[in-house]
């Protein structure tokens, strides 16, 4: 709830400006009548809306108190008053049924209206009207603005969470306490009811966020004497389901007697029903209990023993024993909260498989340790703010012009064999092969294979021999071989032609033979051997398979193959590369060419 | 990139760490100042996506990458990963190979329909021992637990039973419970090795604790669960 609340005539001003914007402003005498009261009906309407709207808004953003935690219920009570509250909620309701009254008379007196003046006369009298009944609510509107901007600072307390009040005298220390836990930085002053609402701090204790509430200080009189201040600490330890620290000064530097603060404690004790509780003696660096005169010594022991309530001490000043307090404080709680939750067997069953570490049964004799790299022991733990810190891509891409701008270098870290490596360009399509494909585990062998063979042919002069070998058979086929046609002279246009068409040399068939024999390390004479050169085509394949086939059976891949084929064949008669391949399904799409066209309508 | 499952977008073994290629390098350099000086933390993307962590399996033996990987991928991988890491592409139905193995470097649980042959290379290529399991009832694995050589943090609805089993198959101890303020979804909001874990930022000191705990990291015991533990954990999971 944060919306402010105008006071009444700011809202007449806003709900009137409203209507001067939202509606329509011009009208003539000699519009038809019906024209006429529908203008002015449609104002009274509208301001009617407008209003309802308004304080709508206002009815529903305030907390019911019947709704809310009675927590919250009784804190408002003590500081707003509940009649008075209720009293201004209701007055903003009447009015709204009012004004909805005024507005419903209008409109019906408005259809009789013969006129344009008194049509005019009556909008004005009925927005008149619903001004005055505005104008009435004044105090209720300023009350509710009080209201909310005090409801607005209120602390969020959770009446539901593991919670520590602290209770007590003025200035027995209550407030230093709250200081030492949390870091609410309550203010501290050496007087009384310095402290005057409820102040609430957190903090961590085993794996939880604790809520700690610090309360105005109480004085010891009747529940009717008591006044604002105090009723907000007796509302907290009413409703709160939480541990209770009640705080004593034995030193009365606070102004009270022992035994004064032992009545207090009986006094209020009522409230302290089924919540955990603890006698919390503060300021021992002054005075401790065993110091104590034997009167005041019997009555805290009074509390102590027969109301079965632990003492624990501490002071704030040293700091001696209010993380001890603080623990078994939490603990006492936790344990309180543990136990009625386990009474709940409902909620319970969701959260017993969680709570249950399961331990495995030994199914075998294999030993399977974990296994941790030894430098992660002695590691120095990453601090930003250790000078000698390791760099960060982090650090380097906000030197680099920042996110978006920096781009990784993600072969840095590398691990080759030679560091040099690292920013070798791999192509990944050479020749219409994707490169991976070729990759091989024995890639490095066979290479040394092939060279080192191909050494001992050029040492053995294989090569050289070629010519001899081949004579005889070179014979036979040139006398076979007709006389060459005579070479056509082609002008330079004509060849240019054929050449730009026929880019593709022979070579390139030629040496993919060689490739594969070479993949296979045999001997050059095989090259023209078919059966052979397939095979090498295959087993070059069989790194990576088919993806088209892939995850098919052997019914399924021939039938796919046989599919395949027949699509393929329109493709290859007119030469498509794939599917992807650009063609133009129909030249003159009908839709654009016919009928009437608009601007730029046939444009695609 | 503000998203707590950070397992979608990392994946942890005790041997290597990948990491997404995201919009800034926020991510990838916690990873790096608490890692790098131990194990190879690798940028890398998967089929050309950042959810690297539900695409890929893998522990201190291997990695093994769903079909969809690119060539160039697999190559960058390689060369970022240790030799004794085997890497192996496998084409599998169930391309999401985070989702429905869950591993640790001895047992591995996989989705109970994964293929009989992609079975047996996880067998071979993570050196494991594979069981088809269920957890809570859900197939995806690997989604909802998280697995370490010293612990396991599984489905919250895991009933006893279904923890008994898992555990003795596992041979490690495993506790059900939550990450990310709730979050049933393990996997994806935990990453964890033998030394290390890391959860999304919404998880709550109570969940790190139990997590602490159960992969015994910070010299925790895991005991600590039910023990000291158990009362905070029982205020906080009820209400």
């Amino acid at each position: 709830m944060s919306r402010l609340i105008p006071t009444g005539p700011e809202f007449i001003d806003i709900v009137l400006s409203k209507i001067q914007r939202k509606t329509p402003t011009v009208i003539h005498p000699n519009y038809k009548i019906s024209r006429i009261r529908a203008f002015y009906m449609r104002k009274c309407k509208f301001a009617q809306d407008c209003f309802d709207e308004k304080l709508g808004q206002i009815l529903t953003d305030f907390p019911k108190l019947d709704e809310i935690h009675p927590f919250y219920a009784d804190l408002m009570n003590v500081l707003y008053d509940r009649d008075h509250y209720k009293l201004a909620l209701g007055q903003i309701n009447t009015a709204r049924h009012l004004i909805d009254n005024v507005a419903k008379d209008y409109t019906r007196l408005l259809k009789f209206a013969d006129s344009l003046y008194r049509c005019k006369q009556l909008k004005r009298a009925a927005l008149g009207r619903m001004a005055t009944i505005m104008k009435r609510q004044k105090d209720s509107l300023q009350y509710l603005e009080q209201v909310r901007q005090h409801l607005a600072r209120l602390p969020s307390i959770d009446p539901n969470t593991r919670t520590l009040l602290v209770c007590g005298y003025p200035n027995v220390g209550k407030s230093s306490f709250m200081n030492k836990l949390t870091r609410a930085e309550v203010e501290v002053q050496p007087y009384a009811f310095t402290t005057k609402s409820l102040f609430v701090g957190h903090m961590d204790y085993k794996y939880l966020r604790w809520q700690v509430i610090d309360t105005p200080g109480i004085l010891d009189h009747p529940l009717e004497q008591r006044n604002t201040i105090e009723m907000q600490s007796v509302t907290a330890m009413a409703h709160l389901r939480c541990c209770i620290l009640f705080f004593m000064d034995l030193s009365e530097q606070c102004g009270y007697s022992v035994a004064e603060q032992c009545k207090l404690y009986h006094s209020i004790k009522a409230l302290f029903v089924n919540k955990p509780t603890m006698l919390v003696i503060n300021k021992i660096d002054v005075m401790r209990p065993d110091q104590l005169n034997s009167a005041d010594k019997a009555l805290i022991d009074q509390i102590v023993v027969k109301d079965n309530i632990p003492m624990v001490q501490l002071s704030c000043f040293t700091e001696e024993g209010v993380m001890d307090v603080r623990n078994m404080a939490c603990d006492t709680l936790l344990a309180a909260r543990v136990e009625q939750k386990m009474k709940n067997t409902n909620k319970m069953g969701d959260v017993i498989n969680k709570l249950h570490l399961t331990t495995p049964a030994k199914r075998d004799d294999k030993e399977r340790p974990a296994f941790i790299p030894e430098g992660v022991k002695n590691k120095i733990k990453y601090d930003t703010k250790d000078p000698n810190r390791k760099k960060l891509e982090k650090d380097l891409e906000v030197e680099n012009g920042g996110a978006g701008v920096y781009n990784v270098d993600l072969k840095k870290l590398y691990k080759l064999e030679n560091d040099e490596w690292k920013y070798d360009i791999i192509p990944e399509i050479m020749d219409g092969k994707n490169v991976a494909d070729f990759i091989d585990p024995d890639i490095e062998e066979k290479l040394a294979a092939l060279e080192e063979e191909e050494e001992r042919l050029i040492s053995q002069g294989f090569y050289n021999s070629d010519s001899d070998l081949e004579m005889d058979t070179e014979v036979d086929i040139r006398s076979n071989v007709r006389e060459p046609r005579p070479k056509k002279v082609l002008d330079k246009e004509t060849r240019s032609r054929l050449e730009s068409r026929m880019p593709r040399k022979r070579t390139r068939s030629v040496s993919q033979g060689v490739n594969i024999a070479r993949s296979q390390s045999v001997g050059t004479q095989l090259i023209n051997n078919p059966t052979l050169s397939k095979r090498a085509k295959t087993s070059m394949r069989s790194q990576t398979r088919d993806r088209s086939v892939m995850g098919l059976s052997s019914g399924q891949k021939e039938v796919s193959l046989g599919m395949k084929a027949k699509t393929d064949r329109k493709k290859n008669l007119l030469a498509k590369a794939g599917e992807a391949d650009r063609t133009i399904q129909t030249k003159m799409p009908k839709h654009l060419f016919a009928g009437k066209r608009g601007f730029a309508s046939d444009r695609r | 990139m503000e998203n707590n499952d950070i397992g979608v977008f990392s994946k942890l073994t005790n041997s290597y760490s990948l990491v997404a290629i995201g919009g800034s390098e926020n991510f990838y350099s916690v990873f790096e100042s608490e890692l790098a000086d131990s194990i190879p933390v690798i940028h890398t993307s998967i089929a050309g996506t950042r959810i690297i962590g539900r695409l890929t399996a893998g522990n201190r033996h291997g990695l093994l990458v769903p079909n969809s990987t690119s060539d160039q991928e697999l190559q960058h991988i390689r060369n970022s990963l240790p030799d004794t890491v085997a890497i192996q592409r496998i084409e599998e139905r169930l391309s999401a190979l985070g989702n429905v193995i869950a591993c640790n470097d001895y047992c591995a649980l996989v989705h109970p329909d994964i293929d009989r042959e992609t079975e047996e290379i996880i067998a071979d290529v993570l050196k494991v021992e594979v069981f088809r399991q269920t957890i809570a009832g859900n197939v995806l694995v690997g989604s909802f637990c998280s697995l370490s050589n010293q612990g396991g943090l599984v489905h919250p609805k895991t009933t006893i039973e279904d923890q008994d089993e898992l555990s003795s198959l596992l041979q490690i101890p495993l506790v059900a419970g939550t990450v990310n303020r709730g979050s049933d979804l393990i996997g994806g909001g935990l990453v964890v090795n033998d030394w290390s874990a890391f959860a999304g930022l919404d998880t709550t000191s109570t969940e790190l604790s139990v997590i602490e705990s159960i992969f015994k990291l910070q010299d925790t015991r895991q005991s600590n669960i039910v023990n000291e533990m158990r009362d905070s954990l029982i205020d906080s999971m009820t209400h």
